[in-house]
């Protein structure tokens, strides 16, 4: 057994000889490393030095490769551009010696350059042409309408109080010249001139049936139209003949309005500024109806003198495809001074207008199918007018003050038409006309006429039309019986107006 | 009595007025479109920020939607009136134009954005003369059935919108790319979904289908419509008729708008397979968006294709 003392410096001996050995061993280890890293450095800059000096030596023999094949290439261009110039020259020798349409004096161009040169001056020249202005471009839209009526009536101008002849007819109702354009950046112009046949001596005649100016830039929802107009009154007084959805323009309208709403005036439109369309119109003109006499001609008028006229309409969906427009309107002139001079009644007497009054009512029923609207299509369309004016009453005929008297007339007409269309150059409808005398009520006149329509294209449509046309004994008019062919066409513009919508 | 009369009658004008001098709708730009395709277009690159009305429904005719009296109000505050161009529009804008009295919108304002802008078209005629029929006289308008022309119109709604609305420059940009990223995908899928009907030869009743063939290859034979706007007659449907059979027509394309009788008599009399394509968003049933609705005209002409045509061989 080993004694503790001898243990523990056994112990110790033990440690330090350990330590010792440790130590011995690292220091050996660290030795050998240190002469192996000193030999790989030596080694690693040799194999740099070899890498650098290959790298350098394959760089060299790359640059002279790339320089010779450079060199090769510049010749070879060269070589060929000389060939290709050389043949060029030779052609244009031969172009030269061909027999040539050029003008005198013009020289075979020479070399790319020159050509490029030409092209870009051709296009320099084309694209200036585009950019000038030529005197004709400002010229307006034109469009020319023609329409014919061939017709036979039973019954005699006399008789049927019209101012056609009896029997078989044909009349050149209207060729019509429209043009239109903007006249500057806050208005534009239009006039519609119209050439027709005389009824009675059957000469041509020219007149203007409307030259305006509408303003495209008010404020406030405004526009202001000034000149000779069809003013806005009614439903269909204020569209062109040939635009009518039948042959003839409906009695009352004849009756009460003189036919197209023509006036010599000016008329304010405004579009009130809230969600629903509501459209209100007030206008004031000289004269008031295209078929009527002017107002007051060669006399001093006061502001009384004039016709004033308004409409107020408006529009509602009641489904997706069914709508209705409607409106009322009214025309007063307060003091008519001789419009239409003295009209004699059958019973001996003459009637002069002293104070002009109409109201009326519409309404356009309308189903426009969405999805083919441009092949089927129903509209029901209904005016109701009141006259109720003053004459001036002769009952002898003639002036003679001390029998004459005012005498107040409150006469009503109406008209009402249904259209159906089944295909896009198909439709036909009825039409019914009812309207009592302006001078005398009880004279009664109706109307009945079917009508059917064949449009071969968007301006070129013919219309078939029947009329019986009977009056109440009080008339004094016969029966009338009238076919019309009514042959209407467009040529050149012809725009789609808000108005013939 | 005529006081009152005339105070109240000065009141309502002055509520009217002031009414009317209101900016309607906070910051919103207000946007109609004429078609639904254009309406698609302007929503999504306005985002939250546009209020958009398109004056079809989607089933009209795009030559001619009827003008309602109701579109005024909604054109009379108008910032930007959006149209196809190239004349499609003309049978019923201008009068509506002119009808909203807003000069904000009229030809030739920044509110007036004619989409046609950058577009090349196609068939521009020779003469403008009506006895080639109802003729676009500056080309074919129906650019947008082509993806890749309806991106021009994309690109002139965002420049509208930017000019109108600077202050939404960054959203507007934002959800441009968002719907271009979007479309350029859809044209690649469309692009190789009509791959096997390459060369397809078909006839439709307008002639909408233009840009739409030249983009996907396919041969656009001819239309059933004598001229444009012209309904054809008994003798130009049997030449039609026979031409057709002679080249292997295999697909009749009946637009929405037309009537089926005739489309449905050519393809019974030439063995050709009737299909019903739409022309704008809405045309038919699950086509509400731009995308949806050429999805649907690519799948119908590649099932077409492939019962009659070059794709069932």
């Amino acid at each position: 057994m080993i004694p503790a003392n001898e243990n523990s410096e056994f112990n110790l001996s033990m440690k330090l000889r350990t330590l010792l050995w440790c130590a011995s061993t690292l220091l050996l280890s660290v030795l050998i490393v240190q002469a192996q890293g000193t030999n790989d450095n030596e080694k690693f800059e040799n194999q740099l030095k070899q890498l650098q000096e290959k790298f350098d030596k394959q760089q060299r023999e790359m640059r002279e490769s790339f320089e010779k094949q450079q060199r090769e290439l510049r010749e070879s261009f060269d070589r060929m551009s000389r060939e290709q110039q050389a043949e060029i020259e030779a052609l244009k020798k031969q172009i030269a010696a061909m027999p040539t349409n050029a003008p005198p004096g013009a020289q075979p161009e020479s070399g790319t350059a020159d050509q490029i040169k030409e092209l870009n001056e051709k296009v320099e020249a084309v694209v200036e042409a585009q950019t000038k202005t030529r005197p004709n471009e400002f010229n307006p839209s034109i469009g020319l309408v023609g329409e014919t009526i061939f017709s036979y009536s039973s019954q005699g101008a006399a008789a049927t109080n019209g101012n056609r002849a009896g029997g078989f007819d044909v009349f050149q109702r209207s060729v019509e010249l429209n043009v239109a354009a903007s006249v500057d950046p806050f208005a534009k112009g239009y006039v519609v001139a119209n050439a027709s046949a005389d009824p009675v001596t059957g000469d041509a005649t020219f007149g203007i049936e409307e030259a305006a100016l509408q303003t495209t830039s008010l404020p406030w929802n405004l526009e202001l139209k000034a000149g000779r107009f069809f003013g806005e009154f009614g439903r269909l007084s204020y569209i062109h003949d040939h635009e009518l959805p039948f042959v003839n323009r409906p009695l009352a309208l004849d009756q009460y309005i003189g036919g197209e709403s023509r006036t010599d005036g000016a008329q304010v439109n405004w579009l009130p500024p809230i969600p629903h369309y509501v459209s209100l119109t007030l206008g004031a003109g000289n004269g008031f109806g295209g078929d009527s006499p002017l107002n007051n001609p060669g006399t001093y008028r006061a502001l009384s003198g004039f016709n004033y006229f308004g409409r107020l309409s408006s529009y509602f969906n009641l489904t997706p495809d069914w709508n209705v427009e409607t409106g009322g309107s009214g025309l007063i002139n307060p003091s008519t001074q001789d419009r239409g001079g003295a009209i004699a009644q059958p019973n001996g007497s003459a009637m002069t207008e002293k104070q002009r009054q109409v109201v009326g009512f519409d309404f356009k029923l309308n189903w426009v199918p969405l999805q083919n609207n441009q092949f089927r299509g129903f509209t029901w369309g209904t005016e109701v007018l009141y006259s109720d004016s003053r004459y001036l009453v002769e009952p002898d005929g003639a002036q003679n003050p001390a029998g004459e008297f005012m005498d107040r007339v409150g006469s009503l007409g109406l008209y009402s038409y249904m259209t159906y269309k089944w295909h896009r150059q198909w439709s036909a409808g009825f039409l019914f006309d009812y309207v009592q005398n302006a001078q005398n009520h009880d004279d009664e006149t109706f109307a009945y006429s079917p009508y059917i329509t064949y449009a071969l294209s968007h301006w070129n449509q013919l219309r078939l039309q029947y009329t019986h046309t009977d009056h109440n004994a009080v008339a004094g008019l016969s029966p009338d019986d009238a076919v019309y062919l009514q042959w209407a066409w467009i040529i050149g513009s012809h725009a789609h107006g808000w108005q013939q919508r | 009595m005529k006081t009152n009369l005339f105070r109240l009658l000065s009141l309502t004008m002055a509520a009217v007025l002031g009414l009317a001098a209101l900016p309607a709708g906070a910051a919103k730009v207000r946007v109609v479109t004429t078609l639904t395709d254009l309406a698609d277009f302007a929503r999504n690159v306005g985002g939250d920020h546009v209020d958009v009305f398109s004056l079809a429904t989607g089933v009209e005719d795009t030559h001619g939607v009827p003008m309602k009296p109701s579109f005024v109000p909604f054109m009379n505050r108008a910032d930007l009136l959006v149209l196809v161009g190239f004349g499609c529009e003309h049978a019923f804008l201008p009068a509506l134009l002119e009808a909203s009295k807003n000069p904000r919108i009229q030809y030739g304002r920044p509110g007036y954005v004619d989409c046609a802008k950058g577009i090349v078209p196609a068939e521009v005629p020779k003469s403008t003369d009506h006895s080639a029929g109802d003729v676009h006289p500056y080309g074919n308008p129906h650019y947008i059935l082509d993806p890749v022309l309806a991106k021009t119109a994309i690109q002139n709604i965002y420049d509208a919108l930017v000019v109108v609305a600077p202050q939404y420059r960054e959203d507007f940009t934002r959800n441009r790319e968002a719907y271009l990223a979007k479309l350029d995908a859809k044209i690649a899928e469309w692009k190789e979904t009509l791959l096997p009907a390459r060369g397809e030869k078909f006839v439709s009743y307008h002639e909408h289908w233009v840009y739409f063939a030249k983009r996907f290859n396919l041969v656009y034979f001819g239309t059933i419509e004598l001229k444009p706007g012209i309904d054809p007659t008994a003798r130009y449907i049997e030449s039609l008729v026979a031409s057709m059979k002679a080249e292997h027509v295999p697909v009749v394309v009946r637009e929405p708008q037309f009537p089926e009788k005739v489309p449905a008599m050519i393809a019974r009399q030439t063995g050709a397979k009737l299909v019903k394509l739409p022309i704008m968003p809405g045309g038919v049933p699950n086509t509400e968006t731009y995308i949806k609705m050429m999805d649907y005209i690519v799948h119908t002409m590649l099932e077409a294709s492939k019962e009659k045509g070059v794709a069932s061989r």
